[in-house]
């Protein structure tokens, strides 16, 4: 970039003219010197100016609302409206056993996580090793994932109702009732299952696309080497599938962690015995119904303080299954 | 290095702001309140859309318009679901509807802050209208009464019948209401329809049947804040809660089963004898009435289980319009909420969509012996006991009552849980 106080744009006069012709040039040269570093400070400034719009937009409409959510959290409640109270949001949170409920089921949403990404992956595997009626399950399998969480929940109310269609299927096989959705032990696992039900089907979608990149020699001599299907998943699929298994399993990750509440809204209400409540239920809860939008912003900066290291975490995680190949 | 210094300047920046400031708004700047212009109020509710209240609407708009011609009103109809969402919302940035529709009880306490007290404006109608204390925080009343609402406890006669037991004498007493449970339950029938999924069906519970526990002065000081948890009768609700279940005479699953509108199918389709249900707006007599004789709906006053205790009917004011602080002129406001519970208005309510209106002067009595005995027993009613808790100690015993029922916690433990979240709130 031509910047700096030379100026090429100046010809060098010809020699033998007037000495007037040579003031004259001297004072369009001057001229032209503040010309010059006029074009130089506005060339330093404009890509400032160009990226500030995305700036001010991460600004003012990311951060400022981001800062002022965690200032709120140190605000009080009620007639304490307004006033700071140090950590006692904080305090008041992590002494909640409802909140400590939310907290460990986000960890056991964690633990399940292997098995909602295996569910699609072995799925997909079937489908891709053609068993009988692959193309019809490739359509059915997907077709749950374009209910919205709302319609999903309503079947399964009605499916898993105590007296519903389910419990009655179990009863003429003789085993008893289960209370899907009233039991605390079970209904979180319910409702895991309605949403991998609900959800699988995209990521059997992106379990096919990496299988259509698989190299099909590799499947063709193992199968020439006798190895069972088990084996011929463990060391071969799995290992070449290994980015796009990364790739679900954030995705996944992110799904269960930010798209339960529809459905927590609709099976359960965050119970029984509030054994189904996720942070972003309880911040819903405290803001709507309970009336205290400082512990509900002090909630909201607990879970955007979890879903930073888990996003770390997973974009750790995709760097390396990046770098593997 | 450049980097750093940028963390930590942001750091420090966040630091110093802090803790000031506040979540919910405190004072009303005038100016940010952008529905009020001169002429125009804006109502927020979840009635106004229902096709069965288009008449009472359009009789109160009516009455406004006599008193106030130049005046346009706008009605905007919110989803219950998100109702209270959406007011937080409204209140803390303090924008939003002029007037709005409450339920009694803890839900309009927990937001006086942003409402205006109308004591001086309706103080005409205080005698016509039934139902004040569910609208009114320490002595200060901020919403008007629209309709009553509380929790008769209903029983199908012919079910009764079919039972061997006598549908013109429902038990008065609580083993008379045992035994008569146990021969409804021999009749393949569940006694009680209970749906607690919400964890309302204690709030029925024991609202419902309380008067029929505790003592009339037991009763009053509850009411009045002087609430013992340790006491024997109140830990008696909670036991006789937990023992109806354990019997067997509740329908299979209550934990699974929504009040709205499970619980009221199972009565209806006359799959359970009684039901503790609601007196307006929904599973009450005119709900049931479609899908059973009206004349097999009978409803009982709560039997008898201490010496002493004198059963009657527990009613607040069910659904109120209060006004906003914010609004322009408070005058203006009040006066739309007058016509709203004018008696013109309250009738067609009454009459379309199913409600025990507030206003006394109504005569409801045409409607059926269940509608019947419940305006009967309204002169003698109390408020109920759980509209005194505040929300957040409700939405404990909630889900402590559906403990109750699975047995993970016991009454002990539970009456401790709740003692300390009532004195809290």
């Amino acid at each position: 970039m031509p910047i700096g106080g030379s100026s090429p744009l100046v010809r060098p006069g010809a020699p033998g003219r007037t000495s007037g012709e040579d003031t004259t040039r001297q004072a369009s040269h001057r001229a032209t010197g503040a010309g010059s570093r006029r074009a130089a400070r506005s060339e330093r400034l404009a890509p400032y100016v160009l990226v500030a719009p995305a700036v001010l937009i991460i600004l003012g409409l990311r951060l400022y609302p981001l800062i002022l959510g965690v200032n709120f959290s140190f605000t009080g409640d009620g007639d304490r409206n307004g006033t700071t109270v140090g950590f006692d949001n904080y305090l008041e949170l992590f002494d909640d056993p409802l909140f400590r409920t939310a907290l460990g089921n986000v960890g056991l949403l964690v633990l399940l996580l292997p098995v909602a990404v295996a569910i699609p992956g072995l799925l997909a595997t079937f489908i891709y090793l053609r068993v009988p009626g692959h193309r019809v399950f490739r359509s059915v399998y997907f077709f749950p994932a374009v209910l919205s969480p709302v319609i999903v929940g309503s079947i399964f109310n009605l499916m898993l109702a105590f007296d519903g269609p389910l419990n009655t299927v179990l009863g003429t096989i003789g085993i008893g009732p289960v209370d899907w959705l009233g039991d605390p032990d079970v209904t979180m696992f319910t409702v895991v299952g309605v949403h991998v039900w609900a959800t699988f089907g995209m990521a059997l979608v992106v379990f096919l696309a990496g299988f259509s990149t698989l190299d099909s020699s590799l499947l063709d001599a193992a199968q020439m080497d006798g190895a069972s299907l088990a084996r011929t998943i463990w060391h071969v699929v799995i290992p070449s599938l290994s980015r796009t298994i990364a790739f679900v399993l954030v995705t996944t990750m992110i799904g269960m962690l930010t798209s339960m509440f529809g459905l927590l809204y609709v099976m359960t209400s965050g119970g029984p015995e509030g054994s189904t409540y996720l942070p972003e239920y309880y911040i819903w809860i405290q803001q709507g119904q309970m009336n205290r939008p400082a512990l509900a912003s002090a909630a909201s900066t607990v879970l955007f303080l979890i879903m930073l290291v888990v996003g770390l975490a997973q974009v750790g995680l995709l760097r390396r299954a990046g770098r593997q190949d | 290095m450049k980097q750093r210094t940028l963390w930590s300047a942001v750091l420090v920046a966040g630091l110093t702001v802090a803790g000031c400031g506040s979540a919910t708004r405190t004072a009303p700047s005038p100016a940010a309140s952008g529905t009020s212009g001169t002429g125009k109020l804006v109502v927020w509710d979840w009635k106004s859309g229902d096709a069965t209240a288009a008449s009472y609407i359009e009789k109160a708009k009516a009455d406004f318009a006599k008193k106030h011609p130049g005046v346009t009103v706008e009605f905007v109809a919110q989803p219950f679901d998100n109702y209270y969402t959406l007011l937080g919302t409204a209140i803390q940035s303090s924008t939003g509807p002029d007037v709005m529709l409450f339920n009694g009880g803890g839900q309009l306490r927990d937001r006086v802050d942003a409402l205006l007290p109308l004591d001086e404006y309706v103080a005409e109608d205080r005698q016509r209208l039934a139902g004040w204390d569910a609208f009114s925080k320490d002595g200060k009343v901020y919403a008007a009464p629209v309709t009553l609402q509380g929790h008769p406890i209903y029983y199908n006669k012919d079910i009764y019948q079919k039972a061997g037991l006598d549908p013109a004498k429902p038990p008065a007493t609580w083993d008379e209401l045992m035994t008569a449970c146990a021969a409804v339950k021999k009749a393949g029938k569940s006694c009680f329809a209970l749906g607690n999924k919400e964890g309302f069906g204690i709030q029925f519970f024991l609202s419902g049947l309380g008067s029929g526990v505790l003592t009339p002065q037991e009763y009053d000081d509850w009411i009045a804040g002087k609430r013992d948890w340790t006491s024997p009768h109140v830990k008696q609700i909670f036991t006789l809660w937990k023992d109806v279940n354990d019997k067997g005479f509740n329908n299979a699953g209550a934990n699974s089963t929504a009040m709205f509108n499970d619980s009221w199918a199972i009565f209806q389709s006359g799959k359970a004898a009684n039901v503790i249900g609601l007196m307006s707006d929904i599973g009450h007599w005119k709900d049931f009435g479609e899908f059973l004789p009206p004349d097999q709906i009978g409803v009982m006053p709560a039997p008898v289980v201490t010496d002493g205790a004198t059963p009657s009917l527990a009613y607040d004011g069910g659904i109120g319009y209060g006004v906003a602080k914010w609004t322009k002129d408070p005058k203006l406001a009040a006066d739309l909420v007058r016509s709203l519970t004018s008696t013109d208005a309250l009738t067609a309510f009454y009459a379309k969509a199913g409600a025990i209106a507030s206003d006394t002067t109504i005569d409801a009595s045409q409607s059926g012996p269940a509608a019947g005995a419940i305006v009967a027993a309204i002169k003698s009613g109390k408020p109920a006991l759980h509209v005194a808790l505040s929300s957040k100690t409700l939405d404990l015993m909630g889900r402590l009552s559906q403990k109750l029922l699975s047995g993970s916690v016991t009454v002990d433990k539970a009456m401790d849980q709740m003692a300390a979240a009532d004195k809290a709130s």
